[in-house]
């Protein structure tokens, strides 16, 4: 077990389901923790509303379960009032970009001194499968029968047109890289935003045909494209597969940050 | 070190079975009082961190411990400690 003295072992076996990538990007994100140092009465973890939202429940620190969508709000507010707590906010794709979108584009925009972890599983998992913003094209949930027909949102580079200071994206199964993304966005002043596509074997891959967790897995590694790849492929004129999504650190920038400790 | 999974919280999801480098974790075939089938180890003294942790002296490899949704995998030290033959295969 990563980082034992701050996870509620007494809580422990927690409720998601078999090959949930949630726990892995909790055990990433309290890897960093430790590794940043932070005490835990100097920590707040806040969440909204969803699967992802359950992970503060697990972790041994003051914790805010906000209302859905909310929780870059809440977080903002506690950022506002003291300033010398580190906040890290978990969070979900529906939470984030459909509920919370208009506080995403702000809290970005403000550039609150926090750390924004959002686990996108592609779909509302909790709620039994519902399309969200972020459902793939043609992926096929509860509410898309017939496969999504809108585009998708692209949340890392959302947050890097809105102005976050820093931007990554991986998936769960590089649990090195996002250890170390999740460290670097700590680390930098202003808020970090990193979006970890998880698999959700139980609610999207059972209708997409992806109902093993190594199916999930594989399917995430196959499509995540270093975004230096993705640039030298540009650059060259070579053609870009239209199915993949970028991984790696997008933006790391020193924009004018608010609710920084003094 | 010695290598465990604590089956009281493995959902066996078998991601530890994709993820390592030497093929320890094999898909388990029995079902255990959860009524879950969790991985088995095949001669778990291979693995890297077992041998060389104490060693080093910090965490070697370990995808399979940061990978474990369900936190069940860990390394307790044996006691006594007792050297023995190892045999590597790549």
């Amino acid at each position: 077990m990563i980082a034992p003295d701050w996870f509620r072992e007494d809580r422990l076996p927690h409720i998601y389901c078999t090959g949930c990538g949630n726990g892995t990007v909790i055990n990433c994100t309290l890897g960093a923790v430790e590794e940043m140092g932070w005490k835990r009465e100097e920590t707040v973890f806040v969440s909204g509303i969803g699967c992802s939202s359950r992970a503060p429940g697990y972790i041994l620190t003051d914790s805010l379960h906000t209302t859905h969508g909310r929780a870059l709000a809440f977080a903002t507010g506690v950022k506002m009032a003291r300033p010398d707590l580190n906040v890290v906010v978990f969070t979900g794709d529906g939470d984030l970009a459909a509920i919370g979108g208009n506080h995403f584009i702000h809290a970005c925009r403000r550039n609150v001194d926090m750390t924004v972890v959002c686990m996108n599983n592609h779909i509302y998992g909790m709620t039994g499968g519902q399309g969200s913003p972020t459902t793939p094209p043609g992926a096929i949930s509860t509410t898309t029968p017939y496969g999504a027909s809108e585009p998708a949102f692209d949340l890392a580079e959302l947050a890097v047109a809105a102005g976050a200071n820093y931007v990554a994206r991986w998936t769960s199964y590089h649990v090195k890289e996002l250890t170390k993304a999740v460290a670097a966005g700590m680390q930098t002043p202003g808020l970090a935003f990193i979006e970890v596509r998880t698999q959700c074997p139980t609610n999207y891959g059972r209708h997409n045909k992806l109902r093993r967790v190594s199916d999930m897995i594989e399917h995430l590694r196959s499509h995540a494209m270093l975004v230096e790849k993705r640039d030298r492929l540009v650059q060259e004129g070579k053609p870009v597969p239209d199915d993949i999504f970028t991984v790696g650190e997008l933006v790391r920038r020193n924009r004018p940050a608010m609710g920084v400790k003094s | 070190m010695k290598l465990v999974i604590d089956e009281s919280r493995c959902k066996g999801c078998n991601l530890c079975v994709l993820v390592c480098p030497y093929g320890i974790f094999q898909e388990g075939t029995e079902l255990n009082s959860r009524g879950i089938v969790a991985p088995v180890l095949d001669r778990p003294e291979r693995c890297t961190n077992c041998r060389l942790q104490a060693l080093y002296g910090r965490m070697l490899c370990g995808i399979c411990h940061m990978i474990c949704p369900d936190q069940a995998i860990a390394w307790i030290d044996e006691k006594p400690l007792e050297p023995h033959k190892v045999e590597v295969e790549f």
